[in-house]
């Protein structure tokens, strides 16, 4: 519905359609490729604990492949988005011309088929497995996975580091950060947790789950999520100091940019609340049991997640900070889609994989 | 025994089933097999192979005091460094050392809190190994200016000159960052080293080795209340080792990073630094841990198992570094900025190329053999790649410092670094002071951590619910009418057993009976005594939380006031309160303070240290740190009676009550 609206006033403003549905598919894009990371890591480490909540999270990477459906608007609007797919803009641009070699729609349209089809691959693949293996049983499966899991982690972190430079970095083509992928990675790993939590608690409240995921699981997941959310704390402020110090003007222009125009109360915002708020929230052990803290605290970092990608790509879009109604209608319906079918990937299967080999250990572990 | 006549490391053994957890000791030990296993290379005369390495280490070392001295007399020219190199192998050297420190962190906290129990096999000589290297690292700021009697101008205070310390210069958050987490990685390693110290008192046979173990070990009773304690400072302790040994490494590639120099400034330095310094600090307990398996037949504590782990880890962060290579290629590339691109193109292929394609291989190629397992489990695969890597991770920190420097923005002042023979003499000298202190502590120190061992070894498994199924009771005949009475004051009773499910139901009766004033005393933390015995949730979080917060507070109170009250003085254009350069030092305070929150709420509310205590009389209570599980109750206990507790205590299945004099 949200989307039809959307579309329908797209005509009136194709260029804020297109920033913010990018913003919009950003977002649910990061959430499952969060859920992705996650369950590779579970298989390579072989943790036992994380069984029982695994399968919430397999879900969520199951809907990459309907993701790739998703991304068609922003190839479309590729041009508007992209300033230096301007052949006459590039033209009178060393730099750019510089970068042509790589920043070129072809290349461009090449990378991220690759990347989103990959991911969907892997994300189909691997819930899969796991789905069949409700029916099989044993630890061939497990195995399997298991040895498949270390080569796709190190395709992920080559191909989202690529992918962020690509959609995002390169939406201003004159400005580089080594560290801008660890970066969004940091942010969708905990943006993903914070699902994963989410999704748990909301299946508990239909009471599902109960009998299986307990506080132990909640509290081991909530501070993997709090871990994270130090993480992109650490990776953040690193960036920023190291520009904000050396004060080189061609990498500062980036965070000027954001600390002024209005944009400084979102940077202060982010600072806030995607860092010191919550640290504070779940920095103890009875808050990350507490299920009514973990609600408040899923729901506003995944907030805060939509908040960050808005920052990083809104600037580029209008010189000031200007919310648009396009911005929700998008993010509304691209978020309703994607809900849609996670739902439809959660109804019919068991809701934990009933015979995976360390379920009895996931269910009767304990924290220290 | 489990070393025998068996080769342990070709015994087949599945290191990574799926339907059980693997068994990380081999060999079935036991508790008290354990004890003797890591209590051996102390006690007994060490091989020759030893005396031969401290002989070696204590003439490198030799080396370096020779050296140190040189440059004490003559000053920095007897070094290669020049300008534009100005910064040569002493900070090549720092970094080195510091990274191989990061390591025994990574095991000792980072693997503690991600419950990876294989750890508890290396994680002492680990973090043993990250306090020497650190001390090295120490060495080379303190003399690298040649005049280390000055050293105490990076003291927060100021010179005779009025002259305050920069906190503005990446430097001095050095200072903060690598003394705080030599600190806080002395307080960890001693905090575990404590109840292992304790076994090693309870086992001395000399007055003089009692005395010194019996002191260091504070009066450890393993009693319930230490180990609440205990284990809520360690986790406290782990919690803020993580993000410090991330923050130093941090640090210390801000010092680079901050700059305006290519190859130097670049946003991935961070996580690429610790990374990096995981690496070759894991390539380096590798190293320590083939040799020192085998020269103190720990070769069925220390299995193939935990070097398959630590291969892959070397496999992962070894990725890791070789990715960042590739990621500031790209970018100098994808910048388009000319200097950028001069810089890594001249590190490939310039006149230090030959450095470069070393520390590629080593570092990005060698590690990839442990894609395979054969590789993992092949002991000289392991030590060769460990090697390798350890001259692969030295030769990036001299690639990253002297070959941006050396071809700088101006051609006219470009240079060539070469290192004379003080240079490499210092370098190996730091090997021997290292050495020299890691053959000392195998000797005096237990290496592995046997309280934490024990504790994840099957015996420690409690396997029923003691309060729902009631003990066996043990048959009259089998408990004598009355213990000896001596005839002095009694302290109280104290109740020998076998495991810790009988503690743990003896405990649970005792509780019931309605008994106040007791204790159970175990060799490692029995997993649920805390509840059985009703003890009240450590208040030691809080006291951490204060003092951390108190402690980032002053840092940047401190900070603010001396650069902008005290010493106001304008550097690099930087506002007099730069608050994102004041971040860092703010950061290791608060963890100082954590750390110290953390030490202070242990021995505060575990009442240690004590000098004397009366279980000590009894001679099988020398046991508590080996392998028996004890229960003490004292006579000061409004509900004790000398023969119906003694009858109690009997009754929950004891296998030994005696009377302990007070």
């Amino acid at each position: 519905m949200a989307l039809a609206v959307a579309i329908l006033l797209a005509i009136s403003n194709a260029r804020q359609f297109y920033f913010s549905y990018l913003v919009a598919y950003l977002f649910v894009l990061t959430l499952a490729l969060g859920a992705l990371i996650f369950v590779l890591i579970q298989f390579v480490t072989r943790a036992g604990w994380s069984v029982a909540v695994r399968r919430t999270a397999e879900h969520v990477m199951g809907t990459i492949p309907f993701l790739l459906l998703l991304s068609i608007p922003v190839l479309i609007g590729f041009e508007q988005l992209f300033s230096w797919s301007d052949a006459n803009k590039v033209s009178h641009d060393p730099i750019l011309q510089g970068k042509q070699p790589y920043l070129n729609p072809g290349f461009f349209y090449l990378r991220t088929a690759v990347f989103l089809i990959s991911w969907a691959a892997i994300g189909y693949w691997f819930r899969k497995r796991s789905l069949a293996q409700d029916d099989q049983g044993g630890s061939r499966i497990t195995r399997t996975l298991q040895s498949a899991s270390a080569p796709a982690i190190a395709w992920f972190a080559v191909s989202l580091t690529f992918f962020s430079f690509d959609w995002i970095m390169s939406l201003d083509p004159h400005w580089y950060s080594t560290v801008f992928g660890v970066y969004i990675f940091g942010g969708s790993f905990m943006a993903g947790l914070a699902l994963i939590i989410l999704l748990v608690l909301v299946l508990q409240r239909g009471d599902l789950l109960t009998n299986m995921v307990n506080s132990e699981h909640l509290h081991d997941l909530g501070k993997l999520m709090f871990g994270f959310v130090v993480f992109w704390a650490y990776i953040a402020f690193s960036q920023f100091m190291l520009i904000w110090y050396t004060n080189i003007p061609e990498e500062t222009i980036w965070y000027a940019h954001r600390l002024s125009h209005g944009w400084e109360f979102v940077s202060i915002l982010l600072a806030l609340g995607h860092f010191v708020i919550p640290f504070f929230v779940l920095i103890s052990r009875t808050a990350k049991r507490n299920k009514q803290v973990l609600w408040g605290a899923t729901v506003w970092l995944l907030l805060m997640h939509y908040i960050d990608l808005y920052w990083l790509v809104m600037p580029v879009h209008s010189e000031g900070f200007h919310p648009h109604l396009l911005d929700l209608l998008t993010l509304l319906g691209v978020g309703g889609l994607f809900s849609a079918v996670l739902i439809k990937l959660m109804i019919g299967p068991a809701l934990v994989p009933t015979r995976d080999p360390r379920l009895a250990e996931s269910l009767s572990f304990e924290n220290m | 025994m489990a070393q025998a006549l068996v080769d342990i490391d070709s015994m087949e053994q599945e290191i990574d089933p799926i339907e059980e957890r693997p068994l990380l000791v081999v060999g079935e030990p036991g508790l008290h097999g354990v004890t003797e296993a890591v209590a051996r290379p102390i006690e007994w005369k060490p091989p020759l192979g030893w005396y031969i390495a401290l002989g070696i280490s204590l003439c490198m070392l030799g080396v370096f005091g020779i050296s140190v001295t040189w440059l004490l007399l003559n000053g920095v020219g007897i070094w290669g460094n020049n300008i534009p190199v100005a910064w040569g192998w002493p900070i090549v050297n720092f970094v080195f050392w510091v990274g191989i420190g990061h390591a025994g962190t990574l095991i000792s906290a980072v693997l503690f809190l991600f419950r990876q129990q294989w750890r508890t096999s290396i994680n002492r000589a680990a973090e043993a190994m990250t306090i020497f290297a650190v001390m090295c690292a120490l060495v080379f700021p303190a003399i690298h200016t040649g005049r280390p009697w000055l050293d105490y101008w990076m003291m927060p205070m100021p010179n005779e000159m009025g002259i305050y310390p920069q906190f503005r210069s990446p430097l001095m958050w050095d200072v903060f960052a690598v003394s705080i987490y030599f600190t806080i990685s002395l307080i960890f390693w001693y905090l575990g080293l404590i109840p292992d110290l304790a076994t090693m008192r309870d086992r001395a046979k000399q007055k003089f080795r009692r005395l010194l173990y019996g002191t260091l070990a504070l009066g450890w009773r393993g009693s319930g209340r230490h180990w609440l304690h205990y284990e809520r400072a360690y986790l406290l302790l782990a919690g803020l080792a993580t993000p410090l040994v991330l923050s130093v490494h941090s640090v210390v590639s801000f010092d680079f990073a901050i700059s305006t120099l290519p190859g130097w400034h670049t946003t991935i330095f961070p996580p690429y630094f610790v990374a990096g310094a995981i690496f070759s600090g894991m390539a380096m307990v590798i190293t320590l841990m083939v040799i020192c398996r085998v020269a103190f037949k720990l070769k069925h504590i220390i299995t193939m198992l935990h070097f398959d782990r630590m291969a892959k880890l070397i496999l992962f962060t070894g990725s890791v570094v070789g990715f960042a290579y590739s990621i500031e290629f790209f970018i100098a590339w994808y910048s388009g900025n000319p200097y950028e691109q001069f810089a890594f193109i001249n590190r490939a292929f310039g006149s230090y190329a030959w450095a470069y394609w070393i520390m590629f291989s080593c570092n990005l190629l060698s590690p990839q053999v442990f894609w395979f397992k054969r590789a993992r489990i092949s002991i000289p695969i392991l030590f060769a790649v460990s090697i390798v890597v350890n001259i692969g991770m030295w030769f990036e920190r001299f690639v990253i410092v002297v070959s941006s420097l050396h071809a700088d923005f101006l051609p006219s002042s470009w240079g060539y670094f070469s290192p004379t023979l003080w240079d490499i003499s210092t370098l190996i000298g730091s090997f021997g002071l290292f050495f020299t202190l890691f053959c000392l502590f195998v000797r005096y120190f237990p290496m592995v951590a046997m309280a934490e061992l024990k504790g994840v070894l099957p015996e420690a498994r409690v396997h029923v619910d003691v309060t729902a199924v009631p003990p066996k009771l043990v048959s009259e005949e089998k408990a004598p009418a009355k213990t000896e009475d001596s005839g002095k004051e009694v302290y109280g009773l104290l109740a020998e057993f076998d495991d810790p499910e009988q503690l743990l139901r003896a405990s649970h009766m005792v509780r019931e009976a309605n008994y106040t004033r007791w204790d159970a005393h175990s060799p490692f933390p029995v997993h649920g005594l805390e509840r059985i015995m009703g003890l009240r949730k450590s208040r030691i979080p809080w006291l951490v939380l204060v003092m951390g917060l108190s402690g980032a507070a002053a840092g940047m109170l401190l900070q603010w006031w001396v650069s902008s009250i005290a010493y106001p003085l304008v550097i690099g254009g930087k506002p007099l309160f730069s608050w994102p350069a004041f971040v860092p030092i703010m950061f290791e305070c608060g963890v100082l303070g954590g750390g110290l929150g953390a030490l202070l709420g242990f021995l505060l509310f575990s009442r240690l240290p004590e000098h004397y205590h009366p279980l000590f009389n009894s001679k099988r209570f020398e046991r508590m740190s080996d392998d028996k599980f004890f229960l003490s109750i004292e006579a000061q206990d409004p509900k004790f009676q000398r023969e119906k507790t003694e009858q109690l205590l009997w009754r929950t299945g004891a296998a030994h009550v005696e009377s302990i004099t007070a």
